[in-house]
């Protein structure tokens, strides 16, 4: 077991690495919880776990795609990236059509006066009693960025993890073992920071996402343990152990 | 695979993720599930009884993934141990998710109920009764069709996961779509049907919910009825569009055929995400040159 962790250490550190940036995803992502699917805050209306894990996937799906065909890491980790990219922005802009459309309320901030990105004013269009509704083009940006930094993430850790095993790359049992790995690294990672956000954040603009740092530093520790048990149990696959 | 077949299933799988991402927002509007549900639950603590079905068996990501795991695992024994065409198979598995889902939904409902006794809410048998055969129906429809969108991805397109956690993950997803899209037609706009169109909810106003319908008593299959007109469909096209999109710019520039072909597949992908934030934008700009400002500006009065 000992030398197994040691002949993947570099393997370790990128699954460190692709924690941490999940953790840093989840504060970008403009997460309005229930309040938002009552247009009552801005953001995107569900619980910050199950956006980051939904378009988390996503961007593993993806990656699986291309990992089993080409085995190139930077194309992987890109894919994954733009999996998850797609996922929240076709999410987004029907959630936009529905606030604008079908509940009549305007993409609007409460967070800042002025749209950083737009430069629209955003407190007017706040509507009375709300903390903001929809997702102005800031709170886009920052979700595509988020979508981006997870999608990376999760297609790190997911390459990682294949290239511990000696089995080949389009083993379904590996490739189960792995991505249902990979998915608890996006649970994992995804509560941390919910400390942080509590409930709601609109994204990089939103003075919560100053906290990151502590939810980086405990992301790296969680992180690590997980990286040594995820090794353990996928390079013992195929009698690796 | 040819590309032209791979497209051809590709158009399958987005129609079969269209039907389940409606099937899917319309199952957890009759039942209540998700965010919305908070006001559901909300309601008889400030003092207003209703007669909605009231389930959360967990966040709808979480509830889906496990029925389509069900599902694909029902369907897989019968393919390779009773050796059953994949058809009857997709269709028995989807139903056994179903039942399952509809015993999590009746003990959900009546262990929600039963704990609100202090608030006076009653447990309503008829309301149990009519709404559970119509969240099963919903939920063997998602099961099924997410589960052809799985099997078409696994057999004919060749995806690397297995049939069952391939199930898994697109239930989490359509769950994750669903939860975000569809139920904020429901949560901010047929419950609070009351308040001025386009006010939001104003925090004072949270719990008061619509509880009286077009005729008697609102319930949930009322609310199945609204939400069927936009907010089901529309998660649909999001449910649909995620899938497609995802897969499709894969088959356009395959990464099996070089890097060429798979950076090409990234920059198309992001193209898309640009496109996406434009319009996002662009539908923005139209709301607050339509819609007006809320309030007034008093600084400008001021310096006037």
């Amino acid at each position: 077991m000992i030398e197994l962790i040691t002949a993947n250490l570099i393997w370790i550190l990128a699954i460190v690495i692709g924690g941490t940036l999940i953790s840093q995803s989840v504060h970008f992502i403009p997460v309005g919880g229930a309040p938002a699917a009552m247009s009552q805050a801005t953001g995107i209306g569900t619980g910050t776990v199950m956006l980051a894990a939904g378009a988390g996937i996503a961007g593993i799906i993806a990656a699986g795609t291309v990992m089993a065909v080409n085995q190139n890491l930077p194309l992987v980790i890109a894919a994954g990236a733009v999996g998850s990219m797609v996922m929240l922005a076709a999410t987004m802009i029907v959630a936009t059509w529905i606030y604008v459309y079908g509940v009549g309320v305007i993409p609007v901030s409460a967070k800042v006066k002025y749209d950083p990105i737009t430069k629209y004013r955003q407190d007017l269009y706040v509507s009375q009693g709300t903390e903001g509704h929809g997702i102005p083009t800031v709170c886009f940006v920052s979700a595509t960025i988020g979508a981006a930094l997870g999608g990376l993430g999760g297609a790190l850790v997911y390459y990682a993890l294949m290239k511990v095993s000696t089995l080949p790359v389009t083993d379904l049992n590996l490739s189960a073992v792995v991505s249902t790995f990979t998915i608890g690294f996006f649970f994992i990672n995804s509560v941390i920071p919910s400390y942080n956000i509590g409930g709601t954040i609109e994204g990089f603009h939103d003075p919560k996402f100053k906290k990151w740092p502590k939810a980086a530093l405990a992301s790296f520790i969680a992180s690590i343990f997980c990286a040594i048990v995820a090794v353990v149990a996928v390079g013992s696959l195929g009698g690796g152990l | 695979m040819e590309p032209l077949i791979s497209m051809g299933v590709l158009a399958l799988i987005g129609a079969a993720a269209t039907i389940a991402g409606a099937s899917e927002d319309l199952e957890s509007d009759v039942g209540s599930q998700s965010n919305a549900n908070s006001q559901i639950q909300l309601a008889p603590q400030m003092g207003y009884i209703h007669r909605y079905y009231n389930k959360a068996i967990a966040g709808e990501p979480v509830s889906n993934g496990m029925m389509c795991t069900i599902g694909a695992t029902g369907t897989l024994v019968l393919i390779k141990h009773f050796g059953m065409s994949p058809l009857f198979a997709l269709v028995i598995g989807a139903l056994i998710a179903a039942m399952v889902h509809g015993s999590y939904s009746v003990t959900a409902i009546m262990g929600r109920e039963a704990s609100q006794k202090r608030f006076k809410q009653p447990i309503y048998l008829d309301l149990i009764r009519s709404h559970t055969p119509v969240i099963m129906a919903f939920a063997f429809l998602t099961t099924f069709t997410v589960e052809i969108v799985s099997y078409l991805m696994v057999y004919a397109l060749a995806h690397p996961f297995p049939f069952v956690l391939l199930s898994f993950l697109w239930g989490v997803v359509v769950g994750s779509v669903g939860s975000a899209t569809g139920d904020v037609h429901l949560g901010s706009e047929r419950q609070f049907q009351q308040t001025e169109f386009g006010s939001g909810l104003n925090a004072s106003n949270s719990g008061n919910i619509v509880r009286k319908g077009e005729s008697g008593l609102r319930n949930g299959i009322d609310n199945l009825w609204f939400c069927s007109k936009f907010g089901g469909p529309m998660t649909g096209v999001a449910f649909g569009m995620v899938v497609f999109l995802g897969i499709w710019i894969l088959i356009v520039f395959d990464p099996a055929r070089g890097l060429k072909e798979g950076w090409l597949s990234n920059i198309l992908g992001f193209l898309i995400v640009v496109v996406l934030g434009i319009w996002n934008w662009h539908i923005e700009k139209e709301a607050r040159e339509k819609f007006g400002p809320y309030k007034e500006d008093k600084t400008e009065e001021v310096s006037a």
